[in-house]
């Protein structure tokens, strides 16, 4: 029984994996993706205040709370989907690639905006910023560094795959840890021998 | 996983001991950005630059990976399983609350203290998975 039990964890493939991480990093990406956009058109119509706590900040920390959870909720899913019984490092798989999916997701919906919407998004976006940078109270040495860096990033463009390399270990090793969150909350305890 | 977050810590610390210019701009800048606001005045600096996430962010990183490092030491003590998802529970409350009093001005937080409970926060979120270690063995 026990056997038949472990047989069943040890026959999840691959592929198992694929409908929860790409539901949830699908909905996560997409809206992670319409928060930011909100908020960048909030930075971008906004008169320069010089706060720290500018819309394209408050986007920064919400998409960023929001996204973790999707490990978390993916492993949930799984547990109701495919198998109740997972393992730690199954859940660790299926956290890291709900990450990927969700980096995938936003790149290439920024990319559909920026090419097909909004050509200007990005300078419009960068404008804002640099303005509010400009009126914010620090030494005049962080606020030149700050604006130099963003001109720099800009200039150097970004290519998807650069945007792909840079976005998926972060938003996949995020989701990797809430995963296993999920794992100890919605899965059944699996005996496993490390 | 012990090396990932061994990396997050070390890539977090931002262009300084890169040689670079600027953390903004910098690969590691670019690593963190859509996950941390990158804000100058709430990071502390390493060579003279920012680091590439800010103290909270950086508090965070460090308690995963001594969270981590920790999981053999709490199978040893045996620490209540429940326990640690409620400490972790109480570490996001306590994240919410200071960064509402914060932005409604009824305190001000300042790096250590954003350090500190980002750190407890961290730690709480690794830690809070080692009973899934722990054999009948």
């Amino acid at each position: 029984m026990i056997e038949e039990e472990n047989n069943e964890v040890h026959s999840i493939s691959f592929g198992d994996y694929i409908p929860s991480a790409a539901i949830v990093g699908a909905i996560f990406g997409l809206v992670s993706f319409v928060i930011g956009l909100f908020f960048g058109y909030q930075q971008i119509n906004a008169e320069p205040t010089g706060s720290f706590f500018s819309p394209i900040m408050f986007s920064g920390i919400v998409v960023c709370l929001l996204t973790s959870v999707a490990g978390l909720l993916a492993v949930w899913h799984f547990t109701k989907e495919v198998s109740q019984k997972i393992k730690l490092g199954q859940g660790a798989v299926l956290g890291f690639l709900t990450g990927a999916i969700i980096a995938v997701f936003s790149v290439f919906l920024s990319e559909f905006w920026i090419l097909v919407i909004d050509p200007e998004y990005s300078e419009k976006i960068l404008s804002a910023t640099i303005a509010n940078i400009e009126v914010m109270e620090m030494p005049e040495s962080q606020k030149d560094a700050m604006i130099e860096g963003m001109m720099e990033s800009l200039e150097g463009g970004q290519s998807i795959l650069r945007q792909l390399f840079i976005g998926i270990p972060v938003s996949g090793l995020l989701n990797l840890l809430t995963a296993l969150i999920g794992v100890k909350l919605f899965a059944e305890k699996v005996e496993e021998s490390f | 996983m012990l090396v990932a977050l061994c990396f997050l810590v070390l890539f977090s610390l931002g262009g300084g001991i890169w040689g670079a210019q600027s953390t903004i701009g910098h690969w590691t800048g670019e690593l963190f950005q859509g996950i941390c606001h990158q804000n100058p005045m709430r990071s502390y600096y390493v060579n003279d630059l920012q680091m590439a996430v800010n103290s909270r962010c950086f508090g965070v990183f460090i308690g995963l990976l001594i969270g981590w490092i920790s999981i053999p030491l709490m199978l040893r003590a045996k620490v209540k399983k429940n326990l640690l998802l409620w400490f972790l529970l109480l570490a996001v409350i306590v994240q919410i609350i200071d960064f509402a009093g914060n932005l409604i001005q009824i305190w001000e937080n300042s790096n250590l203290t954003r350090l500190i409970l980002g750190g407890w926060l961290g730690f709480a979120t690794t830690s809070s998975v080692y009973d899934l270690f722990q054999t009948n063995n």
